[in-house]
This record gives C-alpha cells, sequence and structure tokens, in this order.
C-alpha cells in the first residue's frame, strides 16, 4: 500500500485499436482500502482499462501507477483479477488448476497448496478437490475463479461482473467475503453494469461511457451533487401544493405512491408544509435520492 | 524465471499424465514390432510339418545331388560374405535373402525317391498326383532326362506361389544342376567357386580426424533425422495447437496473461511440448533397443546376417541435437498458426509449411552431399529449417570445421527464440485486441505496433 493512501492512478491513458479509440485520456484515482465500482455500458471501455491496469495491454500513451510505481509485469504479482469471461482449465483437477494459478503469481507450491485447502474449505468446496473442473456446476466453478483471484493475497484484486452466474445464498457469501478483504484494507475494482450491486457494495464509482470518464467520486458525493430532487408521496388530499409551478416540477404516479419532482430551488419542507396546509393525511413522505441506475440512464442517455 | 518452470512442468506432467501418452509409449513398439517382423515371421511360417519332396529322376544320376542340395545349406553363400552387406553395395538378391530367412527361422523339407519301376512318366504323376491331393506329399519334382542340357524342370504341387518353397527348390536344383555338368566336363568345382568370387568395395572416409571406416549408413542416418523430425512433428505439433487453442477457448489465456509474459507462456509450451516428444522417444528407442539387441542375437544365432551401421558416437551426438534444434523450429511454426486462430479446425492446413520446408531440406540434401563444402552447402546449412538435415549430412560425407557446426546450431537456437517472439506477440495482440483468427497482412502490422 503506499504511503499517501492511492493504491492506483491512471494519468490521461489513451488506447486505440486502429481508427477505434477505446480508451480516451482516462484519469482516475483509486484509494486504498475502498471498493470503487468502474461502471459503464458494454462497449464503453471498461475492459481494455482494466486489462492495461493488470498489464495485458500496454497504454498507447498516459502513465499508470500502482502503489506508487510505474505499471511493470513485476507488480502483477500484487494483483489479483478475475475477468468477465471465466477461463478454467477443464479437464484439469481443481487442485492442481488452483495450484498452477498460485504458483504463476509466486507462490511456492506448498504455500498454495495449504491456501487453496483454506480457501476450498471457507468455501464449501473442499469434497470437489479433486475433481475435475467440467465437473462442477457454473456457480462452483465461479467460486473456483474466485479462489484463484484471491489466493496470493493481492494488495489490489480487479473484479469483472463477479456476481454473475450465482445463486443468492452464494452471491450472499460472496459479498461477505469481499467486505471481509476491504476490512483487511485490500484495494477492490469492482466492474459491472448492474447498478444496484455497485450501489450496494462501492464507496467510489468512475462512470465511463464511449471511452470518456463521464462522472467520478464517492458515491455519496456522487449522489448528492446529482440534483435531481425528489419526494415520493403518498397522501389523500391536498392536491392544490402538488399543481403550484414554483414548487413541482413534475408528478410521476406509481401505483400506491407518486413521486414528485421539485421545481428548481424549490424546498421539500415548504411542500410538506402546504400539503399538511391543504389538509392532507400523508401516510408517506421520503426524500428519494436518484438512485445510481437513473444517474447511469441519465449521464448515458446525454451521451446518446 | 520460476514462472517459466512452473509452466514447462504443468505442460510436462500434465501430458505424462495423460491415456493417450500411455496408450501410444505403448502401442509404439508394438506397431514398430508389427512392421518389421510380424510379416516376415508370417510368410517363413510352416504350419505343420516339414514338406515332403518327392524327386522323379528321369536321368538316374541326379537324386544324389539334388537331395543334397535341398537339404543342405547352401555353400557359397555362407563363408564368403564376411564383410556386412551395405546400403552402396548392390542389393543381394532377394531370393537368396528369402530363403536365408527360412532356413534360419526353420524352415526344413523332407526328400523322397520316386522310381520308375518300369512304369511310364504319366502313371507315375498319376500316382504323384493322388498322393498331393490327399496331402501325403507337399510338392513333386520331375527331372527329365535332358536336364543337363535343356536346363528345364517340372514342379507339381497344390500350391505353387509360396515364394520360399519355389525359389529354395530352384536355387537347389539349380545348384545340383550346375555342379553335375561341371563334373561331366571334369572341371574342379571349388576352383571355379574360388575364382568366380566377388570383389567387396570398402569405402573409407578421409576426414579431418584422420581415416574412417565408413559404410555410407551416414548418409541414409541423416535421412533418418529428418524423418523422425517430421514424424515427430507430425505427433506433437498438434499438441502444442491444441494447448495454445484450449487456452483461448476456455479464456485462461487472459488469467494467465495477467500473470506472466505471453513469450514465457509460449516458451513454456514448446519446453514442455518438446520434452514430452524426447520422453516418448526415449521410451521407444529403449523398447526399439532391446527389440533390436533381441532380435539381432536372435536372427544370429541361427546364422543371419544382420547389417548395422558402423558411425562414430560424435555423430549420434550431433544427430540428437539437430533433432533437438529441428524440432523446436519447426515446432514454432505450429506456435505461430495457434496464436492465429480461435479454433483448431482453422488451423487444418497448417501441416502444409512443415511438410513443404521438410521435403526441401530432404531434396537440398542431394546437391549438399555431392558437394558438401561449397558455399551453396555452407549457407543452406547454416539456414533455418533446412540447417538440421543438411548440416547432418555435411557432418557426414566431410565433416566441416566445429564453428559451422556450432553457427549451424546457434542460428537454429536464436531462430527458434525469434519465432517464439513472434507467436507470443500475435498471441497476445490478436486475441486481446479482436478475438478474432488473423490475416497474414494482420499479423505483419500487429508486428511493427507494439
Amino acid at each position: 500500500m503506499s504511503e499517501n493512501g492511492v493504491t492506483l492512478a491512471l494519468d490521461r491513458v489513451s488506447k486505440r485499436f486502429d481508427e477505434f479509440v477505446a480508451v480516451d485520456e482516462l484519469s482516475l484515482e483509486v484509494r486504498a482500502g475502498r471498493i470503487f465500482g468502474l461502471i459503464g455500458p458494454n462497449g464503453a471501455g471498461k475492459t481494455t482499462t482494466i486489462r492495461m491496469i493488470v498489464n495485458i495491454l500496454v497504454p498507447d500513451s498516459g502513465r499508470i501507477e500502482l502503489f506508487g510505481e510505474q505499471m511493470s509485469g513485476r507488480l502483477q504479482d500484487r494483483i489479483g483479477y478475475l475477468p468477465e469471461e471465466r477461463g478454467l482449465y477443464k479437464k484439469m483437477r481443481v487442485g492442481d488448476q488452483l495450484r498452477y494459478f498460485g504458483e504463476l503469481k509466486g507462490l511456492s507450491s506448498r504455500e498454495a497448496e495449504t491456501r487453496l485447502d483454506r480457501w476450498l474449505e471457507r468455501l464449501k468446496l473442499s469434497e470437489w478437490k479433486n475433481h475435475k473442473t467440467d465437473e462442477l456446476s457454473k456457480g462452483m466453478q465461479q467460486k473456483i475463479q474466485f479462489i484463484a483471484t484471491v489466493m496470493h493475497e493481492p494488495d489490489l484484486l480487479i473484479l469483472d461482473e463477479v456476481f454473475s452466474g450465482l445463486d443468492p445464498v452464494n452471491a450472499e457469501l460472496m459479498k461477505d467475503v469481499l467486505l471481509e478483504l476491504k476490512a483487511e484494507r485490500r484495494t477492490i475494482i469492482f466492474s459491472t453494469h448492474m447498478m444496484s450491486q455497485a450501489e450496494e457494495l462501492c464507496d467510489d464509482i468512475c462512470l465511463i461511457n464511449r471511452s470518456h470518464k463521464v462522472l467520478e467520486g464517492s458515491l455519496r458525493e456522487v449522489k448528492s451533487s446529482f440534483g435531481r430532487r425528489a419526494v415520493a408521496l403518498r397522501a389523500e388530499g391536498g392536491d392544490g401544493a402538488l399543481k403550484d409551478a414554483r414548487l413541482v416540477a413534475g408528478v410521476k404516479s406509481y401505483g400506491d405512491y407518486v413521486e414528485v419532482e421539485l421545481a428548481e430551488g424549490a424546498d421539500a419542507q415548504e411542500l410538506l408544509h402546504r400539503l399538511v396546509e391543504g389538509g392532507a393525511r400523508i401516510t408517506r413522505f421520503e426524500q428519494v435520492e436518484p438512485s445510481l441506475h437513473d444517474i447511469f440512464l441519465q449521464k448515458v442517455g446525454e451521451g446518446a | 524465471m520460476r514462472k517459466l518452470l512452473v509452466i514447462i512442468r504443468r505442460e510436462y506432467l500434465g501430458r505424462l499424465r495423460t491415456k493417450g501418452f500411455v496408450i501410444s509409449s505403448l502401442l509404439g513398439p508394438i506397431i514398430m514390432i508389427g512392421f518389421t517382423v510380424v510379416p516376415g515371421l508370417l510368410i517363413s511360417m510352416r504350419t505343420g510339418g516339414a514338406t515332403k519332396i518327392a524327386v522323379v529322376d528321369l536321368t538316374g544320376k541326379m537324386y544324389e545331388g539334388v537331395r543334397e542340395s535341398i537339404l543342405t545349406p547352401r555353400k557359397d553363400e555362407d563363408g564368403e560374405r564376411k564383410n556386412p552387406p551395405t546400403q552402396m553395395e548392390a542389393a543381394p538378391d532377394r531370393e537368396a535373402q528369402m530363403s536365408q530367412v527360412s532356413k534360419a527361422l526353420g524352415a526344413h523339407y523332407e526328400v523322397e525317391q520316386v522310381t520308375a519301376g518300369g512304369r511310364s512318366v504319366d502313371e507315375i504323376k498319376n500316382e504323384l498326383n493322388a498322393r498331393v491331393r490327399k496331402g501325403e506329399l507337399g510338392v513333386y519334382i520331375v527331372l527329365p532326362e535332358k536336364i543337363l542340357e535343356e536346363g528345364r524342370a517340372e514342379y507339381y504341387g497344390r500350391n505353387v506361389s509360396d515364394p520360399i518353397t519355389t525359389s529354395q527348390l530352384r536355387h537347389s536344383l539349380n545348384r545340383a544342376v550346375i555342379e553335375q555338368r561341371l563334373r561331366e566336363a571334369n572341371i574342379d568345382q571349388n576352383r571355379v567357386r574360388e575364382l568366380s568370387k566377388e570383389i567387396v568395395l570398402e569405402t573409407t572416409k578421409v576426414s579431418e580426424g584422420g581415416l574412417e571406416r565408413d559404410s555410407g549408413g551416414g548418409f541414409g542416418l541423416a535421412m533418418f533425422v529428418g524423418l523422425f523430425i517430421y514424424m515427430a512433428i507430425l505427433m506433437y505439433g498438434q499438441l502444442i495447437l491444441s494447448s495454445v487453442v484450449e487456452e483461448k477457448t476456455t479464456r485462461v489465456s487472459e488469467v494467465l496473461f495477467s500473470s506472466v509474459k505471453p513469450f514465457h507462456l509460449m516458451l513454456g509450451k514448446l519446453a514442455g511440448v518438446a520434452l514430452v516428444a524426447i520422453t516418448q522417444y526415449l521410451i521407444w528407442a529403449v523398447a526399439f533397443g532391446a527389440f533390436a539387441l533381441y532380435g539381432v542375437s536372435m536372427l544370429a544365432s541361427r546364422g543371419m546376417d544382420v547389417p548395422l551401421p558402423r558411425l562414430p558416437l560424435s555423430f549420434a551426438v550431433y544427430a540428437l541435437l539437430f533433432f533437438v534444434v529441428g524440432f523446436l523450429m519447426y515446432a514454432t511454426i505450429y506456435l505461430i498458426v495457434a496464436a492465429m486462430v480461435t479454433t483448431e479446425k482453422e488451423a487444418g492446413q497448417m501441416a502444409l509449411p512443415v511438410i513443404f520446408l521438410s521435403v526441401i531440406s530432404i531434396y537440398l540434401a542431394f546437391p549438399v552431399i555431392r558437394n558438401p563444402n561449397s558455399s551453396f552447402a555452407f549457407w543452406i546449412s547454416i539456414a533455418p529449417f533446412f540447417s538440421p538435415i543438411t548440416m547432418l549430412v555435411r557432418i557426414v560425407t566431410e565433416t566441416p570445421p566445429f564453428w559451422q557446426i556450432a553457427l549451424s546450431l546457434g542460428i537454429g537456437l536464436a531462430s527458434v527464440v525469434f519465432f517464439v517472439w513472434v507467436a507470443s506477440r500475435i498471441y497476445r495482440v490478436g486475441m486481446l485486441m479482436y478475438g478474432k483468427s488473423a490475416s497474414l497482412p494482420e499479423v505483419v502490422r500487429w508486428l511493427r505496433q507494439s
């Protein structure tokens, strides 16, 4: 972990393939011990960015610093990378396979063996150790792949769509493990297009679209700076207040409640006050934060 | 470096444990024995006991000589062939070889005389035909009165297409007739044999190290090494191909590339598969060696000469070195093609450049053997892909200075490293960028860009 708390820094990094610009002048910082969400639609440049971070691709221009050092093959051993497209040797036994991946990350054969035993136990897969990988279910293979990513105790974990293919029980198990790793001050980059997952886990996010960064910051900042202020309201009567254009920009009906979008400069307290004055019976009045989903849709939609 | 060893170990041990390896290791020697020994055994196998031969001697003076000739080994073959026959000598008479084989493997005959006893020739024949039909008699031979002048005899048997029996009998009759003719002309047979002895051409190689006896087997062995490289490539090139393509289709390559350099990955695969090939060849060599020792001693104990090429030890060492370098060199072709394609099917035509290059090197060996120290021979024997065979040919014909051999090996290894680098480049750039098979112009472009 570097001293200033920044694990990874990208400085105006670009990558083009022939005429196609995959990543354009991307700068971002990932702080130590936090979960960083790299989000964006398909084809935005997420995977290319990640491949540059793990040193599979070399940027055409710009600089990547990891743990305060210029990125190089030597640093690869301190990264754990779970690609979106999973890859395991089908005909290899689970144990042999994990030992091999561990050794490729610099573990000794014996060290790899003890760690993979521990992890198989932890993820309830011990009995499968001597089975060939293609005898395992998709979800189990997913967990094996995860072990291969974390068994060498990397300081930086890069997880691309880590929950895909997992049932709710296993997804929960995986979430626990991730939070544990975070508690150990490991940095996690979490790439997904499932906004609800990002919202649940990430401390910071970076939204990229069409090879550009669109949005960056802590989840909290992003949400509050994102000035779409709305109120979820369930009330009987007091309709007059909702028709005041100085207060309300629009009303959307969602079955048993309505979502009221506040007008520019209007205050939610003012609306509440007016509703009560108007004699409304209020059973729900809640200031709604924009969901990451909404932000995503709006930002990506803007670009389109 | 440690990671390279990890990769080599997985490729090597992983393949050694497969059923395919075990089966082909066992099957190889069995097939080898099958192709070399079984046909010979089958042909000369005598089902049943000795072949009974009846001789109808109408001359009244030939029977003893013929009987002797059939039952005793051919004197003119034994004792004169002190030098082992080699490829450079005229190919020995096939029939003589065959009779030798059958003799060594225990073919034998029983001979009986049929006297006329006042019957006509036709009566005798009818009687003998009946006995042949009943199986009491294998064959009968009629020696006409004028056999010495006309040189014709008659052979009757149920089976007239058995090449061993007919040829052996022809030889025996031939000898008996010639001996009888010589005897009647009052010529000493031993004298004739002595005077008509053939010459043996002894070839001696003049090299820097002095004079060496060379039976000419060296050139054959250079070709043999070429053939071995070719066979090894056809067998193991496919392994290299599938090993690379498997990682592409299963997408393991992305995980691997986040841990190791593509160059190490490719080099590790090449080295791992090469070690598997060498292991398999060693197993076969031991099996073959044991079989050859057993076989040669068995045949020798039955009075058969087995030609064994005599070669200096240094040549064996060079042959091994050039085999390894040659194998690696041709294997890199598979590595490069594997890097370009996404499925094994697309690689269908890939054996073509391998076949093409190896056939050319065999043709190039002929100008080289006639002029082993020309500048043409020099350049061709250090050129990648051609050097393994052509340099070996030069070594066995007129051994070039050591530095040239070292240069040839050095260039060979350097080109292996270069081609592995090319393959890893194509692999990394091509697969990660596009995830599709590469065309040649694309490959050239990728090699230039970083």
